[in-house]
C-alpha cells in the first residue's frame, strides 16, 4: 500500500513575530485549502491511503468536506494535546503505521517537531508562513504530487530527496534535542514568548545551511557564505564584542539587524562547539527551547544524518523525463 | 527580556494577591457572606499580571464581569475592593455596585462590567481621548472568548484598527462562555485569526505563562505609543473554578480541570524565579505571608465597615 501522511500544525503562523515584525497571519482555515488541493495532488499521484494528525481544528476532515477523494483517509489515533509534542507523536505513528511520505505544513519549528518524531520517512515541509525557511515555499497541488510521487515508488526516493544536515544539542555530553537550522545561544534565562530578535542577546550563532535570498537568523550566514543543506558542513558565528564587520540582515519579515560578526569559523561533522554563555538558552530554529542551567555545559554538534527532505522541483523535473504525466499518443 | 528583579518580583506578588483575594472570596462566598454574584478569577492570574506589569497609572483598562484579577494587577486597592465585594459603604462605589462594577479612574481602572463584551466600546473611547490629547497613554481591553463573538467587540477591534488607536485587546480564551464550549459557539479555534480581518497583528500566547504575556503585551503597548494602531493578543488559560461561585460546572470533566490545575501559573514562575535566582524559597514564603495578612486585613476592614444607609440609595446615580 502506498501511504501518505499530512502533519498540519494548527498553532504555526501565530506567534509574537506577527507583532514585533511584520509576518503574516495565516489563518488556520487557508491550511484547510492547501490540504484540499494536497490530498488531490496525493490521489493524482497515486497514493492509496493517507494518513493525518488529528488537530483542534479539524484541518483535515474540515478540507474533506468539499472534496471526495477516492482513497481512503484516516487520522492516527492519538491523543491531542494542542502543542508541538502533537506533531512528534504523530510523526513517529505515522512511521509505524506504514507512510511513506510525511507532509509537513507549518514553518521550521513544526518540521523540527516531525523529525523529532522519525528521521527514517521522507518529509515534504511546505511553509505556512512568511518566516520559515526549512519547508518549501510553494504550491500545494503540487507538494502533493511530489510527495505522492515518492511515497507511491513511482520515482525513487533517493533521486526525490536530499539528506539535510542538522544539529544535535548536547548538554554534559547528551544529546538533548535537535535544530534543522540553526541554534542560538542566548543570554537570557527566560523563555517567555519564545523568539528571537533582539540579537544583542546572541554571542553566538551555529548554521546548517546559508543562503543570500534566506529571512530570519540564517540570513545573517547567508550574507557571508552559501552552505546548501546537504553540504556536511556548518557555520559557527560569534556575534557582537564591537566587531567592525557588521552585517545587515532580515532577521524576520520586514525587520532587519545590523550585526556584528566578530569570528567566523567552519564546522565539520562530528565536532562539537561549546556554548560560552552559561546560564543561558539555546533557541532552535529561532524559538528558545533549551535551558542552560547554571553550571552545566552545552554543546552544538553538526549531524549529517539529518532528514531526507524531499525536493519538489527535482521530483517535478523527474517525472517530467520519467514521462509519469504523459499520456501515451 | 530585559526585566529587573524588582519588576519580576512584583509580578510574583501580584498573581500571589489575586490567587489569595480570589480564595478568600471563595470561602466567604460559600459562607453567605458576600452579596451578589461572584465570578473568581483563579487560574488566569499570569495574563492581568503579565498585561498591567507593562503599563503606567496613566494607562487605562476595561475589564470584565471576571474582573478582581485586572484591579488587582492595576493596582487596585485591597480594601477597597474586599469592602465593595462586602458591600459596605467603604468599598470602592460606597458598596453599591459590588463585584461587577469596582473601578478607580486615579489608577485608569474605568470599571469592571457586568455586560459581557461591554468593555470593547468603552476602550476604543479611553483610547480615541489618549490619541485626540496626544498624549502617549494606551489603554487594554480584557475581554473573554465569549466576548469575542459579541458585536460590540468586533465592532470596537474594527473602529480601533480603521481610527488608529492606541489599543491593545487583550483576549482571556478560557474555553467557556458561562456554559459553552468554545466548540460550540465558534467556528475558529484561534480568536487571533479575527485580527487579519481588522488588519491587526494577531498573536498566540500561553496565557499561563506571565512572561509570555509580559513580552507580547509590551510590544504591543510599544508599537501602540508609537502610533502604528491597535494589536489582538490572545492568552489561552483556563477557569479553575466555575463561570460563577455555585455553578455546578456539569459542562466540562474534572479531567480537563487537573490537566489545567497541572499547569498553575503560580508555581511555574515561582520556579524560574528561584532556578534563576531571583528569589529564595523562604523569599516566596515570606512573600505569601506577607499578602495573606493584608488580604485578612482588607477582609476585617470590609466586615468591620458599614452597610450603605437606605438614605443613601438615590445617592449617585447617573440616570
Amino acid at each position: 500500500m502506498s501511504i501518505a501522511a499530512i502533519l498540519a500544525n494548527p498553532a504555526s503562523g501565530k506567534d509574537i513575530r506577527r507583532l514585533v515584525a511584520h509576518g503574516s497571519v495565516f489563518d488556520n482555515q487557508e491550511k484547510v485549502r492547501m490540504v484540499r488541493r494536497l490530498i488531490l495532488g496525493m490521489e493524482r499521484a497515486g497514493v492509496t491511503k493517507i494518513l493525518f494528525m488529528p488537530d483542534s481544528y479539524a484541518i483535515v476532515p474540515r478540507a474533506l468536506n468539499s472534496i471526495s477523494p477516492s482513497i481512503p483517509v484516516e487520522a492516527v489515533e492519538m491523543p491531542i494535546r494542542g502543542n508541538q509534542t502533537d506533531t512528534t507523536v504523530a510523526a513517529g505513528l505515522m512511521e509505524t503505521l506504514g507512510a511513506k511520505c510525511l507532509v509537513v505544513l507549518g514553518g521550521d519549528g513544526t518540521s523540527r517537531a516531525a523529525c523529532k518524531g522519525t528521521l527514517a520517512v521522507p518529509l515534504l515541509p511546505l511553509s505556512t508562513g512568511t518566516n520559515n525557511v526549512f519547508p518549501f515555499m510553494g504550491e500545494a497541488t503540487v507538494a502533493g504530487l511530489a510527495a505522492g510521487l515518492v511515497a507511491s515508488g513511482r520515482l525513487p526516493r533517493e533521486k526525490c530527496c536530499y539528506r539535510s544536515c542538522m544539529f544535535d544539542v548536547l548538554l554534559n555530553d547528551e544529546v538533548v534535542d535537535m535544530a534543522l537550522v540553526d541554534a542560538a545561544v542566548y543570554d537570557d534565562v527566560f523563555f517567555a514568548s519564545k523568539a528571537v530578535w533582539h540579537m544583542e542577546k546572541v554571542p553566538q550563532l551555529f548554521l546548517t545551511r546559508c543562503a543570500a535570498d534566506a529571512i530570519g537568523l540564517s540570513s545573517i550566514g547567508g550574507q557571508l557564505q552559501a552552505i546548501r543543506p546537504e553540504e556536511p558542513r556548518g557555520l559557527a558565528l560569534k556575534l557582537g564584542g564591537g566587531s567592525p564587520v557588521m552585517v545587515t540582515a532580515p532577521i524576520a519579515p520586514g525587520m532587519f539587524a545590523d550585526v556584528p560578526i566578530s569570528g567566523i569559523t567552519e564546522m565539520a561533522p562530528g565536532e562539537i562547539f561549546p556554548v560560552s554563555t552559561n546560564p543561558g538558552l539555546i533557541a532552535l530554529d529561532g524559538e528558545r527551547e533549551v535551558e542552560i542551567p547554571s553550571g552545566a555545559h552545552a554543546g552544538i554538534r553538526l549531524n549529517t544524518e539529518g532528514p531526507m527532505v524531499v525536493d519538489v522541483r527535482e521530483t517535478m523535473a523527474l517525472a517530467r523525463e520519467e514521462c509519469v504525466f504523459r499520456q501515451p499518443s | 527580556m530585559a526585566l529587573s528583579k524588582k519588576t519580576l518580583i512584583h509580578m510574583y506578588e501580584t498573581m500571589n494577591r489575586i490567587r489569595l483575594f480570589e480564595q478568600k472570596l471563595q470561602e466567604f462566598f460559600a459562607a453567605g457572606e458576600i452579596p451578589g454574584f461572584v465570578h473568581l478569577y483563579l487560574g488566569e492570574e499570569a495574563v492581568a499580571t503579565g498585561a498591567c506589569s507593562t503599563l503606567t497609572d496613566a494607562d487605562m483598562i476595561t475589564s470584565t464581569h471576571r474582573g478582581h484579577g485586572h484591579l488587582l494587577a492595576k493596582g487596585g486597592d485591597l480594601k477597597l475592593m474586599m469592602a465593595e465585594i462586602f458591600g459596605r459603604a467603604t468599598g470602592y462605589c460606597k458598596g453599591k455596585g459590588g463585584s461587577m462594577h469596582i473601578a478607580d479612574l486615579d489608577l485608569g481602572i474605568l470599571g469592571a462590567n457586568g455586560i459581557v463584551g461591554g468593555g470593547g466600546p468603552l476602550a476604543v473611547g479611553a483610547a480615541l481621548a489618549a490619541k485626540y490629547r496626544k498624549s502617549e497613554d494606551v489603554a487594554i481591553c480584557f475581554f473573554g472568548d465569549g466576548a469575542s463573538n459579541q458585536g460590540t467587540t468586533q465592532e470596537s477591534l474594527n473602529m480601533a484598527s480603521a481610527w488608529k488607536l492606541p489599543l491593545v485587546f487583550v483576549n482571556e480564551n478560557n474555553g467557556y462562555g458561562i456554559s459553552c464550549p468554545q466548540c460550540k459557539s465558534m467556528a475558529v479555534v484561534d480568536i487571533a485569526d479575527r485580527a487579519a480581518a481588522y488588519d491587526m497583528p494577531g498573536v498566540v500566547v500561553d496565557g499561563n505563562d506571565v512572561l509570555a504575556v509580559h513580552e507580547a503585551v509590551e510590544e504591543a503597548v510599544k508599537r501602540a505609543r508609537r502610533g502604528e494602531g491597535p494589536s489582538l493578543i490572545e492568552c489561552k488559560t483556563y477557569r479553575w473554578r466555575g463561570h460563577f461561585e455555585g455553578d455546578a460546572c456539569t459542562y466540562r470533566c474534572t479531567e480537563e480541570l487537573e490537566e489545567w490545575m497541572a499547569k498553575d501559573p503560580i508555581p511555574r514562575f515561582e520556579a524560574k524565579l528561584i532556578e534563576s535566582k531571583t528569589l529564595t524559597k523562604k523569599e516566596a514564603e515570606k512573600i505569601k505571608k506577607r499578602i495573606a495578612k493584608a488580604v485578612d486585613e482588607a477582609v476585617d476592614f470590609a466586615k468591620e465597615s458599614p452597610m450603605p444607609p437606605a438614605s443613601a440609595l438615590m445617592d449617585d446615580v447617573y440616570a
